[in-house]
């Protein structure tokens, strides 16, 4: 009888507390965070990244098929006003898509901000690099802009500057690189970097990113430790990239006859 | 339910039901006929209320500016968004209906409705792989709105369209289903 | 006092018939076999269904059902009013717990034989019943007006849609103008909140009715046949002889189960809350990947699995079917045997019946059909697929994405499973083979070739060469050295399919 009288009580405060709804919050009450958000309002960086670029640049920014963002000699290497424009517009002509709502893409202008501010924030070391002279980001030092004329084509907007030269470049390649993409760049325990199909997917500017920061997490080193103790020169680096993008054009002809067979193919598939 | 009413109430009226027959008799038809008259009287402005909707045809279609040309570049699908012409004031976000808005060149446009043509799931545009997925049962269309592949059983339905004043107009405002055009 | 209070209980009795009243319904003798736990069912789901009442009247104080506002009544009640969120999950669970107790009472109805002569009655308002219900808990997901509700509209209206000739108009009545709108909520309030509780209350009187009047069936016992000369003799025989009032010596069981209901939705109301509303109801969003609630999932698997050419017959046809099956029911088999052990047919039926149900519903909880939209920015590539790649098997991988493969086609477990998982895919097909069904796809597979220029298609296949298992080899074409095979690239290869087939 007694255990009863307990029984009642224990089960008269519950009661209570829950009918006057304080103190107790039950685990099914719904929180504020699972409230519904339009994906257009979400902002945070988190959010943002996990569900906009973590599938090609690697959870956590490292470790994906593209570039790690989740290093800080990039994020020191590249400006504000490139990311804005590769995130916003994408990079037409490689696998970079356009994330801006303005083309067609999925975030808004706040939300891009709040993507490289939040790489910034959480992924740059700027102490670490202090007093490095970082070669510029792009050839002529400007930040690239794609104007849409090239999306059909590869992105070209970085030329290779006037004073490279693919035949130092070649050189360069031989000091540089050529003991991991091998003595004509086309193997090595690397992988081949003429291969003029790869070529056609990366822009002149992604082989100067990757020349230049490497790819930390797997294992591709900076410009300043192909050899160590000996960076590349800003000379070097523009003429290595000159060297590779130069096997890009002797892949046109054969893409060409490519794309007829492409198009039968797909006119029979019809 | 199975109660049992008293006795003493249900012994009482057989008696006067026998003596006043003929009258009672004519009362009783008198009821029928005018019960059946009302009801029909009821019922006409009740089914025509509720049944009018049934009528397919109506003011629901018009033409809406979509905006100005220029803001569909050539060779690219857009998302527009327009509100329903026919409309109440009271429904709110539904009747924002969106459409896909394909630029071929020129004034040569296509214009998608949201809905696939399986389920009426709203169809998304992949720009990279020039596709419209459906997120419901996986049907997939092309650029042109013909059928690529999955459930569906058509291509994606296709709004009228107009170009005035340099204005893009869409002739919507119904719910596009398989025997129903946009 | 007390004879006071007595005495005015008694009067009050002899005006309104309380203690008779009682006596007819409660009290009324019953099989003693029947006070089985088994029996328990029925007397559970109209519990659920007062439960329902109750907490649908509390709801309705507060939600509006406009289509502009209803929305943000239901966020009202899950976060400003009191206890309202608990409200709306005791609504939710008791329709769970109303839906799930009301198919046990089905299967055990019809597995004791309980819709035999006398009794068919009782089935078919049971079966009219179930229909209701169903009715309610599709209605009362359109209530929740959110996204969900939004396209389960929809694709209401393309089902109704596919009618021959009356389609259109179907979809007008069934929306109540040209498009899901104002008109639709509150058509569906109506029914909700009007005529299917106002017809269930009206049948569940019948159904109950009937079970006073025909009497509760007697627990089947294998070898006691139902023959419709004797039966309802041998019945009252049984009354007579072994008879017990309901009340109170047969329903202690039933009020164990109801009050175990009761906690079970309470329990489940206060540990998972109340569903949604998942995002406004406004169309132009289109960011959405619309599910149905949990008892429709097999509907939705069914849908999903369908082949093409019988979609719009089943359709139309299948739900009339099904009905006309459950109504026919006890007009197939009306006499003879009751108990299940002398019936396998019943029993391997109510099995095929529910493991079918069962594997769609399981289907439908991850719905393997539907491509995820958002994997290709947001599903990583295994890392273990990317270290020691080359850099046009990389470029690969993100063509993979880039050109929303991996929606479709998982990867080390992310990605949609719409289409086959490609971890293994360079053992199952050689790089022709790969680049003809990327290029040209198949039944279910768009075809890519418009959308990838050569690079991208090399870089692709080149890239799924690469998944395999590290002890097995790679597909290779029988025809062909794996020298040669390894030196064509698949563009010359592409221009040759192409000449082969001209």
């Amino acid at each position: 009888m007694k255990r009863f009288k307990i029984g009642f009580f224990v089960a008269g405060v519950l009661m209570i507390s829950f009918l006057t709804g304080c103190t107790t919050r039950l685990p099914g009450q719904p929180t504020e965070a699972e409230r519904w958000r339009a994906p257009t309002d979400v902002t945070d960086f988190s959010q943002l990244y996990a569900q906009n670029c973590a599938g090609c640049h690697g959870v956590g920014g490292r470790l994906g098929a593209a570039l790690p963002l989740n290093d800080p000699l990039y994020l020191s290497f590249v400006t504000d006003e490139a990311l804005r424009t590769a995130i916003s517009k994408g990079r037409p002509g490689t696998n970079m898509p356009a994330f801006s709502q303005q083309v067609g893409g999925s975030l808004t202008d706040q939300q891009i901000e709040l993507v490289i501010t939040g790489m910034r924030r959480q992924w740059s070391r700027p102490d670490e690099l202090k007093g490095v002279e970082l070669p510029s980001y792009s050839v002529n030092g400007i930040a690239t802009s794609n104007s849409p004329k090239s999306a059909t084509v590869n992105d070209y907007s970085v030329n290779p500057s006037q004073t490279s030269d693919a035949q130092r470049g070649a050189v360069a390649y031989q000091t540089y690189c050529a003991g991991c993409h091998g003595v004509n760049g086309a193997g090595g325990t690397a992988g081949s970097i003429v291969d003029p199909y790869f070529l056609n997917l990366v822009s002149n500017q992604g082989l100067r990113t990757t020349v230049v920061v490497g790819r930390s997490d797997l294992g591709k080193p900076d410009w300043r430790s192909n050899v160590p103790g000996h960076p590349m020169s800003s000379q070097e680096i523009d003429d290595v990239v000159a060297w590779v993008a130069m096997h890009r054009q002797t892949a046109e002809a054969t893409s060409v006859t490519a794309t007829e067979g492409t198009r039968a193919v797909s006119l029979q598939a019809k | 339910m199975a109660v049992t009413e008293p006795e003493t109430l249900k012994k009482e009226q057989p008696k006067t039901l026998h003596i006043e027959m003929p009258r009672r008799a004519f009362l009783l038809k008198l009821g029928f006929i005018l019960n059946g008259i009302a009801a029909m009287f009821v019922s006409v402005p009740v089914l025509g209320y509720v049944l009018s909707s049934f009528r397919t045809e109506g003011p629901f279609k018009s033409w809406i500016a979509l905006g100005p040309v220029e803001s569909f570049p050539e060779n690219q699908t857009r998302l527009a968004k327009y509100r329903n012409p026919y409309t109440r004031p009271w429904d709110g976000p539904t009747a924002n209906i969106p459409c896909w808005v394909r630029r071929v060149q020129g004034e040569k446009f296509q214009i998608f409705a949201i809905n696939c043509t399986h389920l009426g799931c709203p169809v998304r545009w992949f720009q990279e792989s020039h596709l419209f997925m459906c997120p419901c049962h996986g049907g997939a269309f092309y650029e042109d709105g013909s059928h690529a592949s999955g459930p569906p059983p058509r291509g994606l339905y296709e709004y009228k369209y107009k170009i005035e004043n340099g204005q893009l107009w869409v002739y919507g405002g119904q719910l596009p289903t398989l025997n129903q055009s946009a | 006092m007390i004879e006071r209070l007595t005495r005015i209980a008694l009067w009050i009795d002899e005006r309104v018939y309380i203690s008779k009243l009682f006596a007819a319904t409660a009290g009324h003798s019953v099989p003693r076999t029947s006070g089985s736990w088994f029996y328990v069912f029925g007397s559970g789901t109209l519990v659920c269904f007062m439960i329902q009442i109750v907490t649908g009247i509390c709801l309705a104080l507060v939600y509006v059902p406009s289509a502009s506002e209803a929305y943000s009544s239901l966020e009202y009640l899950n976060y400003q009013q009191q206890l309202g969120w608990f409200l709306r999950a005791m609504h939710n669970w008791g329709s769970n717990f109303m839906v799930a107790i009301m198919l046990a009472h089905l299967i055990q109805v019809f597995l004791f034989g309980a819709f035999k002569y006398p009794r068919e009655m009782t089935w078919i308002s049971g079966v009219v019943l179930l229909l209701c219900t169903l009715g309610m808990a599709f209605t009362g997901q359109v209530l929740r007006f959110d996204q969900d509700a939004y396209w389960g509209l929809g694709i209401g209206a393309a089902m109704a849609g596919r009618v021959p000739l009356m389609g259109p108009a179907i979809v007008h009545m069934m929306l109540g103008g040209p498009i899901i709108a104002g008109e639709t909520l509150s058509r569906f309030f109506t029914l909700h909140v009007f005529v299917i509780p106002g017809t269930i209350i009206a049948i569940v009187s019948l159904h109950l009715r009937l079970v006073l009047t025909k009497g509760i069936n007697d627990y089947p016992v294998p070898g006691k046949l139902v023959n419709k000369e004797t039966y309802i003799e041998e019945y009252e025989e049984e009354l007579k002889k072994d008879g017990v009032p309901f009340f109170p010596k047969a329903i202690s069981k039933d009020m164990i189960f109801s009050g175990l209901v009761l906690l079970g939705i309470v329990g489940c109301a206060a540990y998972f809350g109340p569903a949604g509303p998942r995002g406004v109801p406004d169309p132009s969003l289109i960011n959405t990947a619309p599910k149905p609630d949990f008892f429709f999932l097999w509907l939705y698997g069914v849908l999903s699995l369908m082949p093409d050419y019988l979609e719009t017959v089943l359709m139309l046809t299948a739900p009339f079917i099904v009905i006309g099956i459950l109504f026919a029911v006890p007009f197939i088999s009306n006499t003879g045997e009751k108990s299940p052990r002398r019936r396998p047919l019943a029993v391997l039926s109510v099995l095929f019946i529910f493991i079918v149900l069962g594997v769609f519903n399981y289907l439908g909880t991850f719905a393997p059909w539907s491509p995820h939209m958002e994997a290709w920015t947001s599903a990583a590539t295994p890392v273990n697929y990317l270290e020691g790649r080359s850099p046009l098997e990389r470029q690969g991988a993100l063509v993979f994405h880039n050109k929303q493969c991996v929606n479709c086609h998982s990867l080390g477990g992310a990605g949609g499973l719409r289409g086959p998982t490609l971890d293994n895919v360079a053992t199952r097909l050689t790089g022709d083979q790969l680049v003809r069904q990327v290029i040209q796809g198949s039944g279910n597979m768009p075809a890519y070739g418009k959308n990838l220029n050569p690079s991208e298609v090399t870089a692709l296949v080149a890239f799924m060469r690469t998944l395999h298992s590290p002890t097995e080899s790679p597909a290779r074409d029988s025809t062909r050295s794996e020298q040669a095979a390894a030196e064509k690239t698949p563009a010359k290869a592409l221009a040759q399919t192409g000449e082969m087939q001209e």
